[in-house]
């Protein structure tokens, strides 16, 4: 009976141990940078000059229309950023559309997830509104549904068309580079960055052209062009996040 | 007509009084709970900028004061201290409350409700949340496991449902292996509940590794206090509670060693950060030691839920003293709460900006709505409606349990009681 009982006792320990150790190796692998879903040949980057920015917000309007953004959420953010010289600058800030996404490795159901094109996607059916991402996004990117949204969209049809479905309640929601642009804009043959179709409908909004999008893998779309040929920046480059989205800074004069 | 309601008045037990007053509190609470899933997370004073407020609060107390039931189990059946097995078996109970407790208050805080089962099908292993969701449901389970047997020896169920009872009561064989797989699962997600928070370089407040060991450690402070603090209550105020009080000084003993521990850990932590301006940290620091946590911080924290019981329940003298005991106990648990409520509120009180000239701090406040502080009552209302009826039903505080064949001896004899069986052989 003794020896049954040791027996049985070393056994469940060996197994726990075993199984613990084997866990342990298996989420030490995959507890890497989340690996993105699916491939792609694009890279898409956005850059912002921050020279031509006047601080209209007509970006912000045109992006809560095509995505039926609730009034009081904004995807794009137009921010004072202070001056230069004379002249009053602004940072828009979408999503950043990180590289390394702190909302992608923390959402606890994988709602949060990083497209091979660099797109961060949200699953909005997945999400159970916890708002881990909302609170790891060092850029405050992110904006949570507390009540339903109903009625109109007040910037419908003035400056544009729903093109998205309307998100819940209890779910938190973000810029997504209107990717629902750039897919259907490529499979009509349209390239995004070139084509308005197939660009997001902020840098097509823009009056004085200062978003700029495209495909950092083709050296010689506007972005690549851009980034080869100007100073340019990134928001909180210290975390580590490596954004999307480039900044052009305002010069002087 | 008065004279005679004033007399039945009297004649409702306190017992009652408490029921009632927990039932009332329930209802209401019940009933914000019914205007968040109608009308949505609106009506709390949550905002994009502090979404996480009071209900993440009691979710953390809760399960760190459940902390018990692993660390007393593992210390009975792990460690062979087989003295403290009654004790053992309150902290499961009180365990299992507790996690119950945080379920609620987290069905209550997701934006989807209806979508909880997400977490069980739906996987992300790179998420520390993902992790802690797993842990509790399995540990959950465990604790299940291991409660079931207090059902399985209750003389009411015995009589009703002998055969279930002793099927339930043969779980109790399997307890060392509960205690192993609890005091892992345990390890895990109570730190992994402060890496929740030590993950994020968003909050430099927060960010750091020294949070999943603050965690735990306050867990094992509070957990075993809250367990012999209601053992203590419970043994004063009804006699079904039978208390040997010799387990609960050592316990408590155990509690003063946990808190020096958590002091020394909570002092390196803080000074550490005292250190050259970081945008951010230093501002959080600056919250929790000179701004609008600071009485929490300094008082709740640090003097009354640490310092001051870590001195009580060191002291020979004063830790023999039943009501001194208790208040030092009281403390912890109010210390570990206010912990809690501090770390969460500290990294999102502060706001970074990201322009790129230069780092700027801002604040923003939050004070809980009336919503949730009546959803947040009503669950701490059903737990302790949950521990009371335990004690009352379930004899959860007992230190001198009645032996099996006494309590079968008592049993009326039904058909297939295998005591008839010996009766036609003898």
């Amino acid at each position: 009976m003794t020896q049954d009982k040791i027996n049985r006792r070393g056994f469940l320990k060996a197994a726990a141990i075993t199984v613990t150790a084997a866990a342990a190796l298996r989420l030490g692998r995959a507890a890497k940078a989340s690996e993105p879903v699916g491939s792609s040949p694009h890279q898409w980057a956005m850059v912002i000059d921050q020279s031509k920015c006047i601080g209209c917000g007509y970006c912000t309007l045109a992006c809560r229309a095509h995505n039926d953004v609730p009034p009081d959420i904004s995807w794009n953010k137009v921010i004072p950023a202070g001056q230069v010289g004379e002249k009053e600058v602004f940072l828009p800030r979408p999503c950043q559309h990180c590289a390394h996404p702190p909302c992608v490795e923390v959402c606890m159901v994988g709602a949060s997830y990083k497209r091979a094109d660099g797109i961060v996607m949200m699953d909005y059916d997945k999400c159970i509104g916890c708002r881990y991402c909302e609170v790891a996004c060092p850029y405050g990117a992110r904006a949570f549904n507390w009540e339903t949204f109903d009625g109109p969209n007040p910037a419908v049809p003035m400056w544009g068309e729903p093109e998205v479905p309307r998100r819940p309640r209890g779910v938190p929601e973000k810029c997504s580079f209107c990717f629902q642009r750039i897919d259907r804009g490529l499979a009509l043959g349209l390239t995004p960055g070139v084509d308005d179709d197939a660009t997001p409908a902020c840098a097509v909004a823009c009056p004085m052209k200062a978003r700029v999008f495209g495909d950092l893998n083709d050296p010689e779309s506007e972005v690549s062009v851009l980034l080869a040929t100007h100073p340019s920046y990134r928001l909180r480059e210290d975390l580590g996040t490596a954004p999307r989205v480039h900044y052009l800074p305002a010069q002087k004069g | 007509m008065l004279a005679h309601s004033s007399r039945a008045l009297k004649q409702i037990t306190p017992l009652q009084w408490w029921l009632v007053a927990l039932a009332a509190l329930m209802a209401v609470g019940a009933g914000g709970g019914l205007v968040v899933f109608a009308r949505g997370l609106v009506v709390t004073n949550l905002t994009d900028l502090v979404p996480w407020g009071l209900w993440i609060t009691i979710d953390l107390s809760s399960i760190a004061m459940s902390a018990g039931a692993f660390l007393l189990c593992a210390a009975v059946y792990l460690l062979g201290l087989k003295q403290f097995q009654p004790v053992a078996r309150t902290a499961t109970f009180v365990g299992l409350i507790g996690y119950s407790m945080a379920m609620l208050c987290l069905l209550l805080d997701i934006g989807r409700p209806d979508r909880f089962w997400h977490a069980l099908v739906f996987w992300n292993p790179h998420s520390v949340l993902w992790e802690v969701t797993m842990c509790i449901m399995l540990y959950f389970t465990v604790l299940v496991l291991e409660t079931a047997p207090i059902l399985g020896q209750a003389t009411w169920f015995r009589a009703r449902w002998p055969r279930l009872a002793q099927a339930l009561r043969h779980i109790h064989h399997f307890a060392p292996v509960f205690a192993i797989i609890g005091l892992g699962l345990s390890l895990l997600h109570q730190s992994s509940l402060g890496a929740t928070y030590g993950i994020l370089k968003a909050r430099p407040i927060w960010y750091r590794p020294d949070l999943a060991v603050l965690f735990i450690t306050s867990a094992m402070a509070g957990g075993p206090s809250l367990v012999v603090l209601a053992s203590m209550l419970a043994a004063r105020l009804t006699h079904r509670a039978q208390v040997n009080d010799a387990l609960f000084e050592k316990i408590a003993h155990f509690i003063g060693w946990v808190l020096v521990v958590y002091l020394y850990l909570r002092f390196w932590d803080a000074f550490a950060m005292t250190y050259t301006y970081w945008p951010g940290r230093s501002e959080g620091l600056g919250l929790l030691t000179s701004g609008t946590l600071a009485f929490n911080f300094w008082v709740g924290e640090i003097l009354l839920g640490a310092a001051i019981p870590a001195g009580i329940l060191l002291t020979p003298q004063w830790r023999k003293i039943p009501w001194m005991r208790m208040l030092a106990l009281g403390l912890v648990v109010g210390g570990v709460v206010a912990y809690r409520w501090d770390t969460n509120l500290v990294g999102q009180l502060v706001l970074l900006t990201y322009l790129p000239q230069e780092i700027v701090a801002r604040y923003t406040d939050y004070a809980p709505s009336l919503i949730e502080y009546f959803t947040g009552a009503g669950i701490v209302a059903y737990g302790l409606l949950a521990f009371t009826l335990g004690v009352r039903y379930l004899n959860v505080v007992d230190h001198y349990p009645v032996a099996d064949e006494e309590v079968e001896a008592q049993l009326p004899l039904v058909a297939g009681d295998r005591r008839l069986i010996y009766r036609r052989v003898g």
